[in-house]
């Protein structure tokens, strides 16, 4: 539905230029939940703001429906933000607000009425309709916001980090609100957020971007599963980063050996980086192809469901595990013990050696 | 036990004294230049001229008859003061359309100045601030510089063959205008631009987003929100119009006379302080009237904008 081809943004000119956007290219469905990922300043809120139409591309196409839109102005596009600030309109009220968009279509009194009750049960706000908006609470306001940019039935419904300004309880009902409303509308929404649980919880799929590139589109569980590079792996969950010998499909982590992972084709052997979620090492054997090393702990971190194991390698490589806690079970171990770690196999993610 | 309530009123009376003590020179200055001034006008204004200017202590309410009416010198009928009259309607006239055309270039001016990088909106408020440490006289002639028949204009217009003979723009109620609205300018511009540095412009991408055109996101969202400063701006102009004297005994002469050259009159040639007196205070009630209007124009939007 939308195509974005070689999008480039670059704002200033010459020496002083600076190049938000690298030719980024992507696709998005019909009725998709598709969530942009990545650090503040990674450019996930500019080409939020191209498909907007805020800012002109320097380059690239913005299809819509077969119609390139890149040079589009607002207020022709059909796609509507739920802006960061929520930006609502503090002289009007909750209703004036929902009912900005068709009025400013000149849509006739009675479909506006109509419409904005519609938005407004949508959004549980009913109750508010006759609210100044600057007398509402965050959560309200998100919810206005959000009924607001949904009135027009736009194709596409851009949220900015919409979830950023609310507390961590109202941030998760929201969230569930989100996608309540996400499937109720069928609407395809393009969610950008530098949350990755929010990402990971919310998204049929994510790109993830850093430093104006794409860096893997995917969805969720494959994010995780098989990150692409050492950015992905390290910017979704935690990871442990290994520094590793292949030859002859066999890596070896300090002397002990496995068979590569499949899926992972050997192009040349040398120097890679191994990548293994902390919740997938073992301490003790572990199965037999596991690798197998020995660690020192440093540190015990506790967190109710499990706990973190700090460690470092022989080689001086920390690394980290994550254990759950038995109902009623001792302690795992202590702070300067050597203890026997455990790779499994199947749990290892070959890396290209090109970030660090 | 009994004392205790005596204490307490001392303590309560002392406070109050010590109140009035520290209240003293306010309301000694408040007394001393704005009442007792205002009090002599209205004193003034009900008593006899005296032959060569000063009053006789003699009541008479003939100056505030002479306001608005005339007595004929040969048959005592009474009319409207024409006169009287034209110069009223010329100062409200002329006040609001030096209030609309400082609207006109201020508000732009301002919206321009408001939407510059922080660094240069220093120098731009720099630029419109001069003015005002420049003599009002010295602005004035220099407008009049501009306009008069061997004046700029109409020597460049001579050159370029546009007109014949120089056009009479001096002594006309165009070069009052002109001349309020010029010194007026800054008293509009700074209270608009205060209000526009306000304005949040992710509004203003929130109305273009949703559809609106540029004109219904300027009617709609943002002039109700700079509208404080613009009508801000358009009391601080008003005001000082409508008492104007400077500017239009220079632009306007004998010819385009407003009310502060009427009242000057009266004091002066016209040796009549009573009637002087009562046109002061006429101009005081005007501005009043005008000050409670935008008073509840203001609080009336402002104060549900922000409930």
């Amino acid at each position: 539905m939308l195509d974005i081809r070689d999008l480039t943004k670059q704002f200033g000119k010459g020496d002083s230029a600076v190049t938000a956007l690298h030719q980024v290219s992507l696709s998005i469905a019909e009725g998709e939940f598709f969530t942009l990922l990545g650090p503040s300043g990674c450019g996930k809120t500019t080409l939020l703001r191209l498909i907007a139409g805020f800012e002109p591309p320097s380059g690239g196409a913005l299809v819509l429906d077969g119609k390139d839109i890149a040079l589009m102005p607002p207020n022709q596009r059909p796609v509507n933000t739920v802006f960061q600030s929520y930006a609502l309109f503090p002289h009007m009220t909750v209703a004036q607000n929902v009912g900005f968009a068709l009025e400013a279509q000149g849509r006739p009194k009675a479909e506006v009425a109509r419409v904005v009750e519609k938005m407004l049960a949508l959004v549980q706000m009913t109750h508010l309709r006759d609210r100044k908006s600057a007398a509402l609470s965050g959560g309200q306001q998100q919810r206005v916001a959000l009924a607001r940019a949904l009135a027009p039935q736009p194709r596409i419904l851009l949220l900015d980090e919409p979830l950023s300004a609310l507390d961590m309880k109202l941030r998760k009902e929201m969230q569930v609100e989100l996608k309540r409303l996400q499937q109720e509308t069928g609407l395809t929404f393009i969610f950008v957020t530098h949350d990755q649980e929010e990402a990971l919880t919310m998204s049929d799929r994510i790109a993830v971007m850093n430093g104006g590139r794409l860096q893997q589109i995917a969805s969720p569980r494959e994010l995780y599963d098989l990150p692409e590079n050492r950015f992905v792996a390290s910017f979704i969950g935690e990871s442990n980063f290994l520094m590793a010998q292949k030859l002859a499909g066999m890596i070896e982590i300090e002397g002990s050996k496995t068979a590569l992972p499949s899926g992972f084709a050997a192009a040349y052997d040398g120097p890679v980086i191994v990548m293994i979620r902390p919740e997938h090492v073992v301490l003790g054997q572990g199965p037999s192809d596991a690798i197998r090393l020995t660690a020192q702990v440093e540190r015990l971190v506790y967190f109710g469901t499990d706990t973190h194991i700090h460690m470092r390698l022989r080689d001086g490589t920390p690394l980290v595990a994550r254990v759950q806690n038995a109902l009623r079970g001792g302690a795992i171990a202590k702070v300067g013990d050597s203890v026997p770690v455990a790779f499994p196999q199947d749990a290892l993610r070959l890396l290209p050696d090109t970030e660090a | 036990m009994g004392e205790a309530p005596n204490t307490e009123r001392d303590a309560q009376n002392a406070d109050a004294r010590q109140r009035w003590r520290l209240a003293l020179p306010a309301v000694t200055i408040i007394m001393v230049f704005s009442i007792l001034p205002l009090i002599v006008v209205v004193l003034y204004s009900v008593l006899t001229p005296g032959d060569y200017g000063n009053v006789r202590w003699v009541f008479s309410t003939e100056g505030w008859f002479s306001v608005l009416f005339e007595r004929d010198i040969f048959d005592d009928t009474l009319s409207l003061s024409d006169a009287h009259l034209t110069i009223l309607a010329r100062s409200v006239g002329l006040s609001l359309l030096t209030t609309a055309l400082t609207l006109i270039f201020g508000v732009p001016t301002a919206w321009f100045i408001a939407t510059r990088p922080p660094a240069a909106r220093a120098f731009w408020l720099f630029l419109v601030t001069i003015p005002f440490w420049t003599n009002l006289l010295v602005r004035t002639i220099a407008v009049q510089e501009m306009i008069r028949s061997e004046g700029v204009f109409n020597r460049l217009f001579l050159w370029l063959g546009l007109i014949d003979q120089p056009i009479q723009m001096m002594f006309t109620n165009f070069a009052v205008l002109l001349g309020m609205a010029y010194v007026f300018l800054p008293l509009m511009v700074l209270p608009v631009f205060a209000a526009v540095e306000k304005f949040d412009f992710r509004l203003a991408e929130a109305g273009y987003d949703l559809y609106a055109s540029r004109l219904f996101c300027l009617r709609k969202v943002i002039l109700p929100l700079v509208r404080p400063g613009i009508i801000a701006g358009s009391i601080l102009v008003f005001v000082p119009s409508l008492g104007a004297y400077v500017t239009p005994r220079i632009m306007g002469g004998g010819k385009s006379m407003m009310l502060g050259n009427l009242i000057e009159m009266q004091f002066g040639q016209g040796r009549n302080w009573p009637l002087g007196a009562a046109l002061s205070i006429t101009l005081t009630l005007l501005v009043l009237i005008a000050l409670i209007y935008y008073t509840r124009l203001t609080s009336g939007r402002q104060g549900r904008s922000h409930g």
